[in-house]
């Protein structure tokens, strides 16, 4: 070591990542969701993690339903193409459109130790854009003092609503995963399992005649939906529904629904129910922007996320099911969700769904207007 | 100048990126743009967009459903305004006053609590329904989630800048003129007809026109009253750019929608320049 130039270089170096580590970070973090997953955030998660990391400061960027996740993702596509740094480190939503368009980072068990414990199915369905933090799927709400036999199939799910006409509707596909659910299970009525898988994972429009019959079964189920026809609004329309006696039955969220009971939203006698095969579900992904310049502090706050007593939070507030597999979660929550945890299918790809929605608005809702 | 440029950069520089758009020029730097789905991609001008567009039975049904939603609003709407107006400035007691202060609630009130209350109001197991059935009155149907629901929320939001041009054109007939044809024996029809809407005609037009556009291109109150399809053309915009991932559709329903109100506005030039050459 001669050359005091180059001591200097290291000595600087190796201060300023001492420094690093010590001074002050702020990660933006942009999320989006209803206003349950904002008070999550605001008042549970994010406190919590200010605690144990005085030094991290998160500023949270809040979207409601994901309103402005197209413009996040357009601001972080701009950057990329100016050459400058966009500003977010934290995605949480559309992580895997953003990835394939070169914008979020790869995450891997090397960067995130704890992702070991998540179902690799689950983490690839965002191709390792995101870190799964919290799921819940669609399920079957039902009035149990009137409908003492819930249906358990799809066929009788049908049945049901053909025999009793006016106590059943879901909402317009585009508005809420509920609806959305219900419709995508009656168009993979009829598709062989390899079939249903391509449509979860890649996208060529030809393949949607496959669709023609599920469209058809929905467009004669029209009549027979509460006021000969009407969806409801969205996922909170149908539960309103729901609990004014409007309807027996819907397809809700399976956390929104249980928080609607738990809140006394919903009356005691409607009861939750899973179908065979089941509803859609998913996950939640949180991930890194490829352009962020606090990568550290953005995969330790993953990381941190899939910790059992973090994830116990996220069970307990948002009544959905943990990111991480079960086995990995305190005994109770393991007793609360038995096996129905892994329980659900997966939606279409997010291009097929957006043919879905149109297809559905040109093919079922737009043909006929329910006539008094 | 910094209004000019404001006006060009916000406003003309858009409006002429969607019109190239809308004609098979796709600018592959916009991420929301270039990631559609069914896109028509020409390097020539193409009207490829709107053929497909007009052949499309959905189009023609939101279309239809715009147009009858425009013209009946706008229809009841002039009525009802001008009937509120005409008794503001000529009716004589003490509800004069109160009619005054409720045509101009509305307008302090935003169109989306507006279309929460209305649903409220006149909903399914609403408060109408639920007085209706209290006094024996069964079956019935709420316009809520119907055509007629928007008919409902265009014309209840809209009454208080109509009633108000109305009225600033009424305030403009004088007195003596309606007292001279009174004395002359002239009928209250007779002097409405022959008196006041030939003195009040451009503010009417300015309602017309305005009404037209407004309800043509509204979005709020569709949204929360309409059906679920065929929808409105502002409705039906935000359903193809982000449901349907269609923005070349979305954006050619606004080129469309813009050429339409255009018209109208024209149509409105024509008419007031034609008034105001006549009394010169």
């Amino acid at each position: 070591m001669k050359n005091p130039l180059l001591i200097g270089l290291l000595l600087l170096g190796t201060t300023t990542s001492v420094q690093a580590q010590t001074n002050p970070v702020t990660l933006n973090f942009y999320s989006g969701g209803d206003v349950n997953v904002k008070d999550l955030w605001e008042n549970n998660l994010l406190p919590m993690y200010q605690k144990t990391h005085p030094n991290v400061r998160i500023n949270l960027v809040f979207s409601s339903h994901g309103d402005n996740d197209q413009a996040t993702i357009d601001r972080m596509a701009a950057a990329k193409k100016a050459g400058k740094p966009s500003g977010i480190d934290l995605l949480e939503g559309p992580v895997d459109d953003a990835g394939t368009a070169g914008l979020m980072d790869k995450l891997s068990v090397q960067k995130v130790p704890l992702l070991a414990r998540v179902s690799p199915a689950v983490v690839n369905r965002a191709h390792s854009y995101g870190v799964p933090y919290r799921a819940s799927s669609v399920v079957l709400a039902y009035d149990s003092s009137r409908v003492k036999n819930p249906p358990k199939t799809v066929a009788a799910l049908l049945d049901w609503i053909n025999k009793n006409p006016g106590q059943f509707t879901y909402n317009t596909p585009d508005t809420g995963g509920s609806g959305n659910a219900f419709v995508t299970r009656i168009l993979m009525g009829n598709l062989t399992p390899a079939d249903a898988s391509f449509f979860q994972t890649d996208y060529d429009a030809a393949r949607e005649k496959a669709w023609s019959k599920g469209l058809s079964t929905l467009k004669t189920l029209a009549p027979k939906l509460y006021q000969n026809g009407q969806y409801s609004q969205n996922n909170v329309g149908t539960l309103q529904l729901l609990g004014k006696g409007a309807i027996q039955m819907g397809p809700v969220w399976s956390d929104m629904g249980l928080s609607y009971l738990k809140q006394g939203l919903l009356p005691d006698n409607i009861k939750l129910t899973q179908i065979d095969p089941p509803l859609a579900g998913g996950a939640a992904y949180l991930g890194v922007a490829a352009d962020s310049v606090n990568k550290a502090a953005a995969y330790d706050f993953l990381n941190w996320l899939l910790t059992p007593e973090v994830q116990s939070v996220v069970v307990d507030k948002m009544n959905g099911y943990p990111g991480v597999k079960l086995q990995y979660m305190p005994k109770d929550v393991q007793t609360r969700f038995g096996d129905i945890a892994g329980d659900f299918s997966y939606g279409f790809s997010s291009k097929f769904g957006s043919d879905m929605n149109r297809l559905w608005y040109e093919q079922v809702a737009g043909t006929a207007q329910p006539q008094h | 100048m910094p209004p000019l440029a404001v006006l060009t950069l916000l406003v003309l520089l858009p409006a002429f990126d969607a019109l190239r758009f809308s004609l098979g020029w796709v600018p592959e730097d916009n991420v929301s743009y270039a990631s559609g789905l069914n896109l028509i991609r020409s390097s020539q001008p193409t009207l490829a967009v709107f053929g497909r567009l007009f052949s499309s039975a959905s189009f023609g049904r939101d279309l239809g459903l715009t147009l009858f939603v425009t013209l009946t609003s706008v229809a009841l709407l002039t009525v009802v305004s001008y009937a509120l107006a005409v008794y503001a400035r000529f009716g004589r007691g003490r509800w004069v006053g109160a009619v005054r202060t409720l045509y101009l609630l509305p307008m302090f009130i935003p169109g989306i609590i507006a279309a929460y209350a209305i649903t409220t109001f006149y909903g399914d197991h609403g408060l109408l329904q639920a007085m209706l059935e209290r006094v024996g009155v069964q079956g019935y149907h709420s316009p809520i989630r119907q055509s007629w629901g928007i008919v409902l929320g265009s014309v209840w939001t809209g009454i208080p800048f109509a009633v108000l041009m109305l009225s600033s054109g009424l305030d403009g007939v004088a007195e003596e003129q309606i007292e001279a044809a009174r004395d002359a024996g002239a009928s209250f029809w007779v002097i409405l007809w022959r008196i006041v809407l030939p003195l009040n005609l451009v503010p009417l037009l300015i309602v017309l026109t305005f009404s037209f556009i407004g309800v043509f291109g509204s979005f709020t109150i569709p949204y929360l009253l309409g059906p679920a399809a065929p929808n409105m053309l502002g409705v039906s915009m935000q359903l193809n750019f982000g449901a349907f991932r269609q923005p070349q559709v979305a954006v050619a329903m606004a080129v469309f929608s813009f050429l339409v109100c255009a018209l109208v506005g024209y149509l409105y030039v024509v008419a007031t320049l034609r008034q105001n050459g006549r009394r010169v």
